[in-house]
């Protein structure tokens, strides 16, 4: 068996979320450095403040302001911190109640190490120096001698001029991909320039690419058969939009693209049809792939001249 | 009006540390094969088939629809999927029967973990506003909630240390297990949870058949009978919730009936040791139960499987006539976020 393919694979993505007014006069507190809580019926004060009672789901809108100051009520010590965690030198996760909160803030304490930090301990929020209503407007908490709040909250009425609507939260993820068994062999063909498909042991059907499963008949496929490079167009659309995508840009519209069925396949393929008016390509055209110097699958499918196809040879296929 | 429903058959791979050999559904076929071919069905004998999985485990998109090639969907089945634990594709198809619709089912989950970073995976099923943006990953989560315990003195890190021994010593007799036997406790992870408090990462999938009534009887010498089987949620704010009580077990527990009868046999979804710790006080677990003979999550944790596998391995003592009457729970998001109890039992012997 030859040896596994791997790849990186980098999956990033900023999320645009809409905020609830809640949400949206805590976050816009934490820029202006307010902290707000939200007040539940029973007379308990949740920061951070939600929309709805998590206990009765009432609806809930009255916002309380409390203390940046508060008590850690458990804590957990991080000596190696993570891409895109609050610190990036060794710190501890805490749950602080705010003075003035009932509920517990999930965020990081800069503290010396472990043997500085305790359940109970008395703790203030240190603010980023750059805010724009965010839980990271946070930068983190730090160790604080005082017992009671600095200052007394000056009981904010959540009322803030310019109040955000959204955030963007970026994420990202980093995996090493790698294709299994049946998509390796058909990689690992196509750099000598050979499409590569599989065989169903039970309805002897060949799939291009290859999955490593016949999905009428959810059994392996195992037997490699080569394919092509010849094949038939057996259907096609006409592209007049231009890609934003940047491995297209090259690539001027209008143009063609189409599903192939390379000679010997069960299932088509797709890719762009050239070297033909894009308003005469037809099903049934026979096509052969265009590689390009140093590409690792075909650019495009171009015409071979042969006389096309008879419509029953590949109605099946379309 | 409800119908007895049962377990009939329980299959799983060998859960290990990577599978880069192989694709999603060539790691979950031969599962599939197995499952079925334990009770003699074709894909076209199912009535309903139902996954759980997660995309973002391996980075791969609509991975979940590739995985029904393995189980031949075309013509077209009937089939749901989860973006959660096969466990909870079990209760879909367990509802499912209960209407009549169907007498059988299939439900299967996988989770390849090795491609990824699954400790920040997991960080985006957290609250995008208040949570997600500051990356806790799962192992701090769950720190969290052991400092508690530990703060309550519920427990401390020797009790832990034990939880993990005792796993994978059990363990050692399953040869699916990923940890079997002597393991190291380690360093800190994140304090106070050491390697040795925390579940292995890797690949791994399960697939249990249910089918109703005489089905049932039909397909399996000792069917493992769903007496009971629930789920709830607790609420979604970390730091509103009590992290040392498990108040959504304990509700899913009494409406599932566990506390009706005692149980001999319980598979607790326990990824972390401190967790283990609460399961059993709020299950009111004693001495006289076999908690996780299997070895549990700390012994083998292929995510979105790991709870089904729960549900397979005290149904799987049923069949095998080693419980007459098993609880299994299976638990998602973090610090036991959500949990499903379900209550087997065998006909008497």
């Amino acid at each position: 068996m030859s040896a596994i393919l791997k790849a990186p694979l980098t999956v990033e993505f900023p999320f645009t979320r809409s905020l609830g007014p809640i949400q949206s006069a805590f976050l816009t507190g934490l820029r202006e450095r307010v902290i707000l809580g939200v007040r539940t019926g029973d007379g308990r004060t949740l920061v951070p403040p939600v929309e709805y009672d998590p206990v009765t789901a009432e609806e809930i809108r009255e916002l309380v302001e409390v203390a940046p100051t508060g008590t850690v009520t458990t804590w957990a010590w991080n000596h190696a911190p993570r891409r895109g965690q609050p610190l990036a030198t060794p710190f501890a996760w805490v749950l602080v109640k705010l003075d003035g909160a009932d509920t517990g803030l999930l965020h990081a304490l800069d503290a010396s190490g472990p043997d500085a930090v305790r359940t109970g301990m008395r703790v203030r929020v240190r603010w980023a120096e750059e805010r724009s209503g965010a839980i990271t407007d946070i930068a983190c908490f730090e160790p604080y001698g005082g017992e009671a709040a600095e200052a007394e909250p000056e009981g904010h009425s959540g009322e803030f001029d310019d109040p955000i609507t959204g955030i963007v939260a970026p994420a990202r993820l980093d995996y090493t991909y790698s294709p299994g068994r049946a998509q390796t062999g058909y990689i690992n063909a196509l750099v000598e320039r050979r499409a590569v498909g599989e065989r169903c042991p039970a309805c002897r059907k060949v799939y291009v690419p290859p999955r490593g499963a016949c999905p009428t008949c959810g059994v392996a496929t195992a037997e490699q058969v080569e394919v092509g490079p010849g094949g038939t167009v057996t259907t096609f659309c006409i592209v007049n939009i231009k890609a934003a995508h940047t491995a297209n840009l090259d690539i001027e519209v209008p143009y063609v693209y189409g599903h192939i069925a390379l000679d010997g396949a069960d299932l088509a393929l797709h890719g762009r049809i050239a070297g033909i008016p894009y308003d005469q390509v037809r099903m049934g055209l026979r096509v052969e792939p265009v590689w390009t110097e140093g590409a690792r699958y075909p650019d495009h499918y171009r015409p071979t001249g042969e006389p096309d196809a008879e419509y029953d040879t590949f109605k099946e296929l379309t | 009006m409800n119908r007895e429903i049962a377990v009939v058959a329980f299959a799983q791979t060998d859960h290990r540390s990577t599978s880069e050999e192989l694709s999603e559904v060539e790691m979950l076929m031969p599962v599939l094969h197995e499952v079925l071919d334990g009770t003699g069905l074709k894909t076209s004998d199912i009535d309903f088939t139902c996954s759980g999985s997660s995309d973002y485990l391996a980075g791969r998109a609509f991975s979940f629809t590739l995985a029904l090639d393995g189980v031949g969907a075309w013509p077209p089945i009937s089939e749901s999927h989860v973006e959660m634990d096969g466990a909870w594709a079990l209760y879909e198809a367990w509802v499912k029967l209960q209407t009549g619709d169907a007498d059988t089912a299939l439900v299967y989950a996988y989770g390849k973990s090795s491609p990824g970073s699954v400790r920040d995976v997991l960080t985006r099923q957290l609250d995008p506003y208040y949570l997600a943006p500051l990356w806790p990953d799962s192992v701090a989560l769950a720190a969290l909630q052991a400092q508690a315990l530990i703060d309550a003195g519920r427990t401390d890190e020797p009790a832990l240390a034990a939880v993990g021994a005792r796993s994978r010593t059990a363990a050692a007799d399953n040869s699916h297990a990923q940890l079997r036997g002597s393991v190291p406790q380690g360093e800190y992870l994140v304090r106070p949870l050491r390697t040795g408090d925390c579940p292995p990462i890797g690949d791994g999938a399960a697939a249990v058949v249910l089918a109703a009534g005489e089905r049932a009887r039909e397909l399996c010498a000792r069917p493992a009978w769903i007496r009971g089987i629930d789920h709830r949620i607790e609420a979604h704010g970390i730091g509103v919730r009590d992290l040392t009580d498990s108040p959504s077990t304990r509700l899913a527990a009494e409406r599932a009936g566990v506390f009706e009868r005692p149980v001999d046999t319980a598979e607790l979804h326990a990824p972390f040791s401190s967790q283990e710790v609460i399961l059993r006080e709020v299950l009111r677990l004693d001495d006289g139960v076999d908690v996780n003979p299997s070895g549990g999550a700390l012994a083998a944790n292929p995510v979105m499987a790991a709870g089904l596998i729960r549900i397979g391995e005290a149904a799987a003592r049923i069949h095998r006539g080693e419980s007459d009457r098993a609880l299994a729970h299976a638990t998602s998001g973090p610090c036991l976020q959500q949990n499903l109890v379900a209550v087997l039992e065998g006909d008497p012997r």
